[in-house]
């Protein structure tokens, strides 16, 4: 199999997971005005304070221009083309239990592989399922409660527990800091809520499946995690999405709130629709992901693997305030037919003795483009701080693009960081060991594109690592000749 | 007529026009400066100047030289002068070509060089196609400047061949006058097939003089050629700095630079390579030493635009009391550039509370068949070093100084002339004390 045909064999593949579930929903029309605003409000019953902050968000966006700096092309987006909410019928309605789940939208799951008995049977796993903007079903409250973990869709969380969400939603990202997290702020339709008590080792791991389905809806989640001292929780997300003709945003906001010796461990497996041969039709990922080590000697470790989206653009990052605090990031990123990634991290270490460690493995095939854009910054008063930065890209066939931008900013001497990054492709050297011992060309570089990784999935809880491994060799499949 | 410029640039190029009257010259400078009026001034809000600010250098009102200063004898060199280098000498005084007060010697055949002013009265057509030749259409504002204000500077032009022993030396001589003056000189160097040569561009002044300088220099570098490039900016501590390299180079070339950066209280280089044909070299050594109140910053662009060439950039930096450096690298990889193979690095070590160092090694990669790499590295000397010297009995600060002419003299050995390597050895290490 020559290169050239093989990258296009995968470029051609269809999208695996392309099915519409037919849904009526309740969703208001495309346009985005404070009305809209208010509307989104409204129907979700929040409390007014909500209101208030949504269209305070909303007057700032208006002020605000879209960036341009990310080494990504896209046609402009329609902002008032975007219908801003949309949730499955019958909202006054919402089903208790798995019994109560429309059918269709089980079966839905079931054909994405998440049947939601068997992973809780088997992997132990509450999950809350995001189908559109509302969530849907919700397990594992019971096993989780009994720990004293709150684990809910936000809008649940501003109706019951207002008093936890107030102090801390829009205090990591404000709804200043960026375009899209500033219009997330203005409309975000849903998301998750975790609050994880002092001491508390959350016996579980949450996990949220986002699923985009209602034809042209943004889809705004908002997630916050908080970790109160000496906690620890594990967080994942994974998502899939049908096929469809037009673009698509996702602007979705997390934050997450660890306190003195709290840990989070928030991993992602991303896998949205990329678009067809074209690029036309994929996902536009645009999403602001930052945590912040208030107390000390907390930690927050992002893992993501990226094969999805026509676009990406996403930075998770991580405050180190607390004295000791600990930040990392690990990264898979895949690009392939006309995928564009713009992603990395930004380590802010502002307490003593901060330490973050950067991994990121950026793989481009096809006409993919690629570029790593990460930030580390040591402060005036980072005495001790501590980084180590590897950033590897992986470049499958020549019409592909790898780029590394990194910046670095040191104002304390004590500092010590280190930074490498290498781009290369697959050597016929290690292709040719492989397949002298009898390996097929296709599975000597999934071996080979495997090992490339395997410190970033090392970092994912088991079942993940087995998924991310798998999505891994589906979409490389060929790739190399 | 010609819009005016922003913020007192204005007077950058009010210079007599007394020089050779070409028109294609004129109308390059305002083709130039009409570019000039178009676009903002650089602000940091632009990737490039991110971490440099203008501000101090725009509050200095500086202008045009308007006359050569002529009251220098030979002796006031004396100071500047490396004891024991035998050059083929060109002094430049404040921007300005002083034969006067150069020792060009004997040149072997095919080599010929000579102040541009001069070159252009006498040969203009000559220059015609080699001035802008590496610049090319760079969008660079202070190159730009630069051509804008085209009045004098150096021409080496080696015929096919041609091979000189004997380094060129380029002093770039400023001498304080009674009002902060700019001197924008443009050299051009051009190789011709296998030609080789050494050149040493050197920066002092008399006195610690307030003034700016704005150099551009272009070379081109044609198949086989080898240059070896070696520049030793030690302007006066109260002086501004900017300068734009420009290189572009032929099949099979080989260009080393050294880029030692000791001087200047604002100092912004610019290193540009392009190569042009196969299987050339570019090989790029920097050390910088910013002290209290000095702002180095350096910005390599690295261009391979064909297959099967090779970069390697490697800068080390110093950084004491209030110092502040930035290292802005970036190598480029086209898609046709198959087999490039590029490294870069830079390291960097603190040695006060209040220094600070920007970094940003960048990567632009879009063919596959590539070996390219970068690294960075921030600290500070290790507590184990100092140890291991102390309880050999050799003082705190002794030892401190050790270790960092040891961390400076990796590139300082990289300079091919002895007399040039103590020199500038000397000074690194008087710094450090």
């Amino acid at each position: 199999m020559t290169g050239a045909s093989a990258v296009e064999d995968i470029v051609k593949s269809e999208y695996e997971h392309g099915f519409t579930t037919q849904i009526e929903s309740d969703t208001l029309p495309p346009g985005l005005d404070e009305e809209v605003v208010r509307a989104i409000s409204q129907r979700k019953g929040e409390p007014e304070f909500m209101t208030e902050q949504r269209l305070k968000a909303y007057r700032h966006w208006l002020t605000m221009r879209e960036p341009e700096w990310a080494a990504v092309d896209y046609p402009r987006i329609d902002f008032q083309a975007i219908s801003y909410y949309s949730a499955p019928k019958r909202p006054e309605d919402m089903p208790k239990s798995l019994d109560e789940i429309d059918p269709l939208l089980l079966e839905t799951y079931n054909k994405l592989g998440i049947p939601i008995e068997e992973q809780k049977a088997l992997a132990g796993i509450a999950v809350d399922a995001v189908f559109d903007s509302v969530s849907v079903a919700t397990t594992f409250r019971a096993t989780l409660a009994e720990a004293g973990v709150i684990f809910c869709s936000i809008s649940e969380a501003l109706h019951d527990y207002p008093e936890l969400v107030k102090p801390y939603l829009g205090t990591v990202v404000p709804y200043t800091d960026n375009f899209y997290a500033c219009l997330n702020a203005a409309v975000f339709s849903d998301g998750t809520f975790v609050y994880v008590p002092k001491g508390v080792r959350c016996p579980m791991e949450l996990s949220t499946y986002f699923r985009i389905n209602a034809r042209n809806t943004g889809q705004f989640e908002r997630t916050l995690i908080v970790a109160e001292a000496g906690s620890y929780v594990s967080y994942l997300e994974g998502c899939t999405a049908p096929q469809r003709d037009e673009n698509q945003l996702h602007a979705a906001v997390v934050e997450l709130i660890a306190m003195e010796d709290a840990e989070i461990k928030y991993s992602t497996v991303q896998n949205w629709y990329p678009g067809d041969a074209q690029g036309v039709g994929g996902i536009y990922n645009f999403v602001t992901k930052r945590g912040d080590c208030r107390g000390a000697r907390s930690k927050i470790s992002w893992t993501q693997v990226e094969t999805g989206s026509a676009i990406t653009w996403k930075y998770p990052s991580c405050i180190l305030r607390g004295d000791g605090s600990v930040g990392e990031f690990y990264s898979v990123a895949v690009t392939k037919g006309r995928q564009q990634a713009d992603t990395g991290t930004k380590m802010i270490h502002i307490g003593k003795n901060t330490s973050s460690t950067i991994v990121s493995k950026g793989i481009s095939a096809g006409e993919g483009r690629q570029t790593y854009r990460g930030l580390v910054r040591i402060g005036q008063r980072a005495e001790g701080a501590r980084n180590h930065t590897q950033c590897d890209s992986l470049l499958i066939g020549d019409r592909c693009a790898a780029n590394t931008v990194p910046y670095i900013e040191v104002k304390n001497p004590s500092a010590k960081m280190e930074h490498e990054a290498t781009t290369s492709k697959i050597s016929d050297d290690q292709l040719f060991y492989c397949r002298s011992r009898g390996l097929t060309e296709e599975d000597a570089v999934s071996m080979i594109v495997n090992g490339f990784c395997k410190e970033v999935f090392n970092e994912l809880p088991m079942e993940f690592a087995v998924e991310a491994q798998k999505l891994l060799s589906i979409s490389l499949e060929g790739a190399v000749g | 007529m010609n819009a005016p410029l922003h913020s007192g640039l204005e007077y950058w190029l009010n210079a007599p026009d007394d020089g050779p009257d070409l028109a294609w010259l004129d109308e390059r400078r305002h083709g130039a400066r009409a570019r000039l009026s178009a676009r903002a001034l650089p602000h940091s809000k632009q990737e490039a100047w991110r971490y440099t600010s203008l501000k101090s250098l725009l509050e200095q009102q500086f202008t045009a030289i308007d006359e050569p200063l002529s009251a220098l004898q030979p002796e006031d060199l004396d100071t500047v002068l490396i004891p024991g280098f035998e050059s083929h000498r060109l002094v430049l005084v404040n921007g300005r070509y002083a034969p006067e007060l150069s020792m060009l010697g004997e040149l072997p055949a095919g080599v010929r060089i000579g102040g541009l002013r001069d070159w252009l009265q006498h040969d203009p057509e000559s220059l015609r196609g080699q001035l802008d030749a590496a610049l090319g259409d760079s969008e660079a504002f202070f190159a730009t400047l630069n051509s804008a204000g085209l009045d004098d500077g150096l021409v080496v032009w080696l015929e096919r061949g041609a091979v000189l022993e004997r380094p060129i030396e380029l002093i770039h001589l400023s001498v304080g006058l009674d009002e902060p003056r700019v001197a924008q000189p443009r050299h051009l160097v051009h190789l011709e097939a296998g030609a080789q040569a050494r050149l040493i561009e050197r920066y002092v002044s008399l006195g610690e003089a307030l003034y700016c300088t704005n150099a551009v220099m272009e070379v081109v570098l044609g198949r086989d050629a080898v240059l070896k490039h070696e520049r030793l900016q030690m302007e006066s501590r109260n002086a501004f700095h900017l300068s734009g390299f420009y290189l572009l180079q032929d099949e099979n070339s080989r260009y080393s630079g050294i880029n030692i950066g000791l001087g200047a209280r604002w100092a912004r280089t610019d290193l540009n390579t392009r190569f042009r044909g196969e299987q050339a070299e570019c090989v790029l050594h920097g050390l910088y030493l910013a002290g209290d109140g000095q702002l180095l910053d350096y910005h390599l662009d690295v261009e391979h635009a064909v297959p099967n060439c090779r970069s390697e950039e490697n800068f080390k930096g110093l950084l004491t009391g209030q110092g502040r450096a930035v290292f802005d690298g970036r190598v480029l990889v086209a898609k046709s550039a198959q087999k490039s193979d590029a490294a870069m690095s830079n390291r960097n070590l603190m040695l006060s509370e209040q220094a600070e160092i920007d970094t940003k090694p960048q990567l632009e990669i879009y063919a596959d068949d590539v070996r390219c790499s970068h690294g960075t590295t921030v600290g500070q000397i290790e507590p184990e070093m100092l140890f291991y010297l102390r309880s050999r009995g050799i003082d705190a600060s002794q030892a401190r100084r050790m270790l960092c002419l040891g961390f400076a003299g990796e590139v300082i050995d990289q300079l091919g002339v002895e007399a040039v390597r103590e020199h500038v050895a000397a000074a690194v290490g008087q710094r450090l004390t």
